[in-house]
């Protein structure tokens, strides 16, 4: 069998080269757009993703982590008395205005106070034990590498919160925080920092299991239970999701990654389609010909899809390659980027979705290859 | 030596035929009836010449009777079969059987070796891939392109790329080949040569070769000129005695 299809994109690539780019440009718009978006609002769960609780323990009607509200402390030895359950510690949020040494200005910081022991749970994954242990100072805090800039600080210098002094005493990195900076401190020390005389329990208890595996039955096990006032519980996957979703669809950024992706597919279907129209026009009189001779029409449409199909397949290819370049330049750049395997299938799906509907478009040509024009 | 066509009606079934066909064409207001009650005999394994004046409807005809256009009126058999009666698939169908194409344009893909050219539509014939090769290479062989089989269009002069033409059509080994103006676009040599392999097409493979053209090198080729004038055959006369009909005397 004599490839047609691929034997013209490569002998006439400047041909298909537009069509190619424009693929290849808006499936590399998608990816980046995506890791940003997944890289952000992933950041708003670091406080679920960055500990190893597998429980979490909180005011009913959270929607994500940095709108809970204190519940009763006595909360704890309900959780403790489950048997499957390792460890609960408690977990403070609140929020403060920072107070730099420098110039500044009032700058709102969510502060975390966490369990400072070796086995704390709060910000396992995020923080080295030694630059744990150095919150069990009074008035030590941690602040991350991204944000010291804008906090005015540096390692041993001291800053306040909510009027109250505090030293900074390392610097994390990676915990990234919307709408906000966050400050890491021990349970004490947040609580100290905490100028809401009514709130008297911790915001959240975060809980360790024995095995981590059976986290939504025994969130679901533990919930309900009115006896200590109100409060419920989350596997930390659902409590992680519950919060992006939260940001994603309630901040009405879902919809802006919905809409540009809708823009990015428009225009990247017209211009592919375009060329790939052009391509068809440019050798109309072979493709008669041959129909002429007898190939049939569904047997050229073939041809046109398959091209369709390699200029689909070498954008996502070049996509492909720059958005790794790119990815790996944003996280040498402390960007948050973040992607996963449902969004690079969501990528390649809109890139090969948009070659598809081009091809189709390309193929419609072809119906004015009529062999009765080539006799004149 | 020419013959009137009435006087030697061969008794073989006619490879062509068109039984009072009609055909126009609106463009706009513009009304042009092209042909009106035309009636056709083309005799199998003859090498038949249509000439006239340009518009006169010769292009028209050749579309007619190779089932690339429809009439509005009257039948076309071809090799027994009623076109008028065959929809779009199995037109096709009949097309890749038995008829082979030449056009003034060559219309050969800029990106395939004349072999491939060739070999092309011998895929969608169903042939094995050795079969359409080995018929692709005797057919270069048969115009003299073999040597040159694997160049691109880009690489071939204007005769290469027509004689490229013929063989992708003689592959299919049709009983049937349709020529529009092959030569107009060929200098004198090159049409010659163009001329030749048409004619000896006709007599040594027994294919019907129905030719359209101005060219006065090709009158003296055929075994029969029909010179057409708006929309009617004005003289029908045969140059010399077809080699497979004894019959003409
Ligand atoms: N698709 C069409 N639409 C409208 N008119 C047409 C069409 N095809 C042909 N005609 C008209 O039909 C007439 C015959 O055309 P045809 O192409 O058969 O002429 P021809 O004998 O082949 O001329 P030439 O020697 O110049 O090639 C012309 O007047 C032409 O304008
Ligand atoms: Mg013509």
């Amino acid at each position: 069998m004599v490839a047609l299809a691929r034997k013209t994109l490569i002998y006439e690539w400047r041909r298909f080269l537009p069509a190619m780019l424009a693929v290849g440009f808006a499936g590399l718009l998608q990816l980046l757009q995506l890791a940003l978006v997944l890289g952000i609002f992933g950041s708003t769960s670091v406080y679920i993703t960055g500990s190893s609780a597998d429980v979490w323990v909180g005011y009913p009607g959270t929607q994500n982590v940095g709108s809970g509200r204190t519940i009763d402390p006595d909360v704890e030895s309900r959780i403790l008395m489950d048997p499957a359950v390792q460890r609960v510690e408690p977990y403070d949020w609140v929020d403060g205005d920072w107070r730099g040494p420098h110039e500044t200005g009032g700058i709102s910081v969510f502060v975390s106070g966490i369990d400072p022991s070796p086995e704390g749970l709060m910000f396992s994954k995020a923080l080295s034990p030694s630059l744990r242990a150095r919150l069990a100072e009074p008035d030590a805090v941690i602040v991350d590498r991204s944000v010291l800039g804008q906090l005015g600080v540096n390692i041993g210098e001291t800053a306040t919160i909510n009027g109250h002094q505090v030293t900074v005493v390392g610097i994390s990195s990676g915990l990234r925080a919307l709408g906000g900076v966050n400050v890491l401190t021990s349970l004490a020390t947040a609580r100290q920092l905490d100028g809401d005389p009514s709130d008297n329990g911790p915001t959240y208890l975060v809980a360790k299991l024995h095995d981590p595996e059976q986290a939504d039955a025994v969130a679901a096990r533990l919930r309900g239970d009115t006896a200590f006032g109100p409060y419920t519980t989350w596997s930390a996957r659902d409590f992680a999701r519950l919060s992006v979703r939260y940001w994603m669809f309630d901040t009405g950024a879902g919809a802006g990654v919905l809409f540009l992706a809708g823009i990015v597919f428009l225009v990247g279907a017209v211009i592919t389609s375009q060329t790939l129209i052009a391509a068809v026009n440019g050798s109309m009189r072979e493709y008669a010909t041959l129909n002429a001779l007898g190939v049939g029409v569904a047997a050229l449409r073939r041809v046109v899809l398959e091209q369709a199909f390699w200029v689909g397949a070498l954008g996502l290819l070049g996509a492909g390659l720059l958005g790794v370049l790119l990815m790996l330049l944003a996280h040498s750049q402390d960007v948050p980027v973040v992607l996963n395997v449902p969004a690079a299938l969501a990528c390649i799906i809109l890139v090969m979705g948009l070659a598809a509907v081009s091809g189709l478009a390309a193929m419609r040509s072809l119906r004015r290859a009529d062999p009765a024009t080539l006799l004149r | 030596m020419t013959h009137p066509a009435a006087a030697s009606q061969p008794a073989t079934p006619p490879a062509l035929q068109a039984i009072g066909i009609s055909k126009a064409f609106l463009s706009g207001k513009l009304h042009t009836q092209v042909l009106e009650d035309f009636s056709l005999r083309i005799e199998a394994g003859e090498l038949t010449l249509i000439s006239g004046p340009s518009g006169c409807g010769k292009s028209t005809l050749l579309a007619i009777l190779s089932g690339l256009q429809k009439v509005d009126g009257g039948r076309v058999l071809a090799l027994g079969s009623e076109l008028g009666q065959l929809d779009l698939r199995a037109l096709e169908r009949f097309r890749l059987q038995h008829t082979g194409f030449v056009f003034q344009g060559f219309n050969l893909f800029p990106a395939l070796s004349a072999f491939e050219q060739v070999e092309l539509p011998l895929n969608h014939m169903g042939l094995s891939r050795d079969e359409a090769r080995a018929r692709a290479r005797r057919s270069l062989e048969e115009v003299g392109m073999a040597p040159r089989m694997k160049l691109r269009p880009s690489e071939l002069s204007g005769g290469e790329k027509q004689r490229v033409a013929i063989a992708r059509a003689l592959a299919k080994e049709p009983e049937l080949l349709f020529a529009d103006e092959p030569t107009s676009a060929l200098d004198a040599a090159n049409g010659q040569m163009i001329i030749d392999i048409l004619h000896r097409i006709a007599h040594t493979h027994g294919t019907t070769v129905l030719c359209v053209s101005h060219d006065p090198r090709v009158v003296v080729h055929a075994d029969r000129v029909l010179a057409m004038e708006d929309g009617r055959i004005l003289s029908d006369r045969r140059t010399h005695v077809p080699t497979n009909d004894s019959k003409v005397t």
